[in-house]
């Protein structure tokens, strides 16, 4: 982390460049969804406007996390925080995922006949 | 007592306590926001309903964006500033950090506004419509379907009033005297004295006061009809102890050593207890909670939100009992209970889903639905298909492959609605689908959504056999609005939250700066993580709820 004043000065610059990025990929995500010349797949909402809205989102969130919350040089200890974190937030979605592996979905659970 | 490892690093970990300690807090936040994203995401997938995508006005959402990521700058440059020992910047950029998150908070409450005063119905053949709910009205016959004057707003749109209340000519009421819920007495109760209710039957309560048949109803008397049914409760039951204590001596002396569950002991011990209860019968109070009264004339209007209760049968002139929650009866005929809606959202799409799963032409469903037998909505889905053609035409022209989405088909939105209804359909005729398309007004027209102070929409009054379930835009709607508030209002907690915090650096951190600087920019450092991972969270929630 930059903690000499010329090193947080020089720092500045990038948060600023950072900030004009992250407008930028703001209105880009709104384009992306609004605009029919950006439908690259259907018209109107599909999975590939997801992916693309998403994908932006996870651009635009590495750099808040990188820059502002200084992840880009952290000590090892926080990046293990944060990994164990992000692993059990997508075990969370196999966990939910795992709903649909409960034969209580089945129409024939209770007796009924289809 | 000092605080160890503030600044300075700790050996073993190579970091500072708060940053440990802030690090290991925004972990259990990724985990916690993770499973309600999870949440989200397998509602949507497997939702049994068309889910609303799309349909939240964009405008605020982008703009709340813009103030997060810019207030998370703004923070940065404030903990730059303390660590170059520059108070007045650090209060400067700490100032815009907090207004940010003011504008952030009010855009949200404007949001949450529009959303509680927004109300939607979802008919018995699954169309849904969205508007503005209107007081009912009792200005003569209402039997117009559509109601719009010819400036669009009838005299009596402004006043307040009941908007969904159940109205009931009632013939009798039976209340519980034991479940009476004092809170709907008091709106119930004046009702009630204002039909006249009066007891049904002769009540004579254990302490010998007679109440004759004909009485008032008031809450003098159905407390003190309370108050006796408790205390008949009371004496009853210290009776039965006594008896079964009694019968259990007797059972114990005449078969001592058998187990209470052997079938003489049961027996005779049911045996005994009736001889005992017998022996008092005189000592037993008999009371009812249960007392019914009638109206002097009758019958008499009653008015019931349908929080508190539900008719059985919601149609005009149709026989009806109405239960509360407190478990009061009402029985009479149902009057007129219409919805007044000025209609800004029209949306076939679960019409179409449910007549698709029975095999129904959706087409022939659409034109069957009761709302097209209005004029003023026919008129605009007849529009409504002159726009589906343009839009076919233009797709074509195109050439991509693209076909209309469920949406263009099956929907009308605010937008369109606002657009095209004062057009005439000649015109649209005229027009190509761009042409049209620049009819639909801007997001800047009703920031938050339809503007009913601008725009007239069509009113219609609907009838609530009609109804098959009624909802402002809040949690009960549907699963996709009960994630939406729940996930942007745990974020608006994190919002106020996180400003308290960078306010009370703002506010109390002087002295700390002229003492300990570099603490008070640990400090900030460790807040602004907190702010920084608040706007992480909005990243995705933005293009998750809004764009969608």
């Amino acid at each position: 982390m930059a903690d000499s004043p010329e090193a947080i000065k020089k720092a500045c610059k990038t948060y600023t460049a950072v900030f004009i990025t992250l407008l930028f990929c703001t209105v880009l995500t709104v384009l992306v969804a609004k605009l029919e010349i950006f439908d690259v797949n259907e018209r109107g909402f599909d999975a590939a406007d997801a992916i693309i809205g998403l994908a932006i989102a996870t651009f635009k969130a590495s750099l808040v996390g990188f820059i502002f919350m200084h992840l880009n040089h952290e000590k090892k200890m926080i990046y293990l925080f944060f990994g164990m974190a992000i692993f059990f937030a997508v075990a969370m979605y196999a966990i939910t995922y795992l709903a649909f592996e409960d034969p209580i979905q089945y129409l024939d659970f209770f007796g009924k006949k289809h | 007592m000092e605080i160890p490892y503030v600044i300075e690093p700790r050996k073993d970990t190579g970091l500072n306590n708060s940053k440990i300690g802030i690090w290991l807090f925004l972990a259990s936040e990724v985990m916690l926001f993770g499973g309600l994203f999870s949440g989200y995401i397998f509602l949507r997938i497997y939702a049994d309903y068309p889910w609303p995508e799309r349909t939240l006005p964009v405008l605020p959402g982008l703009v709340n964006t813009f103030i997060l990521i810019g207030s998370s700058v703004t923070v940065v440059f404030a903990w730059v500033a303390l660590k170059l020992r520059n108070w007045k910047k650090f209060q400067m950029y700490m100032s815009i950090t907090l207004i940010c998150a003011a504008i952030f908070m009010g855009l949200k409450a404007g949001e949450y506004k529009a959303k509680f005063s927004h109300q939607a119905i979802r008919f018995n053949d699954f169309t849904v419509i969205e508007g503005h709910a209107y007081p009912q009205v009792a200005k003569g016959d209402h039997d117009a379907h559509s109601d719009k004057d010819e400036h669009g707003e009838s005299e009596d749109s402004h006043k307040k009033g009941p908007k969904k209340n159940f109205n009931v000519s009632a013939t009798s009421v039976q209340i519980d005297v034991n479940r009476l819920d004092d809170k709907y007495y008091e709106t119930m109760g004046p009702q009630y004295e204002k039909g006249s209710f009066t007891l049904a039957n002769e009540l004579v309560l254990s302490n010998g006061t007679t109440h004759a048949k004909g009485t008032a109803i008031s809450k003098e008397l159905l407390d003190a009809a309370e108050v006796d049914f408790l205390h008949a409760i009371a004496v009853n039951s210290e009776l039965n102890i006594w008896a079964n204590k009694q019968a259990w001596k007797d059972v114990k002396q005449a078969l001592p050593g058998k187990p209470y569950y052997a079938a003489e002991v049961k027996s005779l011990l049911s045996e005994k207890v009736a001889f005992y209860k017998g022996e008092k019968k005189d000592d037993y109070l008999s009371a009812t909670p249960l007392l019914t009264f009638e109206p002097a004339g009758g019958h008499a209007d009653i008015s019931v939100d349908p929080y508190w209760g539900r008719p059985s049968n919601a149609k005009k002139g149709a026989e009806t009992s109405l239960k509360l929650k407190d478990q009061t009866v009402i029985t009479g005929v149902s009057g007129d209970s219409s919805m007044i809606l000025a209609v800004d959202g029209i949306d076939f799409r679960h019409t179409v889903m449910e007549a698709e799963k029975r095999n129904i032409d959706p087409v022939e469903a659409i034109n069957k639905s009761w709302i097209l037998k209005d004029k003023a909505i026919r008129s605009l889905w007849d529009k409504q298909a002159v726009i589906i053609e343009k839009l076919k035409e233009k797709l074509e022209e195109e050439d991509k492959g693209h076909e209309p989405t469920e949406l263009d088909l099956y929907r009308l939105g605010w937008k369109q609605i606002a657009g095209i209804q004062d057009v005439d359909i000649a015109e649209l005729k005229a027009l190509d689908y761009d042409g049209i398309a620049a009819l639909f007004k801007g997001d800047t027209d009703g920031f938050f959504g339809a503007n009913h102070y601008s725009v007239h929409y069509p009113k219609v009054t609907v009838p609530r056999e009609r109804v098959r379930f009624e909802s402002l835009f809040t949690p009960r709607w549907n699963t996709y609005y009960a994630t939406y508030f729940t996930i942007t209002g745990l974020h608006g907690l994190h919002v106020i939250a996180g400003a308290l915090v960078l306010g009370y650096y703002l506010f109390r951190g002087r002295k700390m700066y002229e003492t300990k600087p570099e603490w008070l920019a640990n400090r900030v450092e460790v807040g602004g993580l907190f702010w920084h991972f608040v706007d992480l969270v909005w990243i995705f929630l933005f293009p998750l709820l809004y764009l969608m």
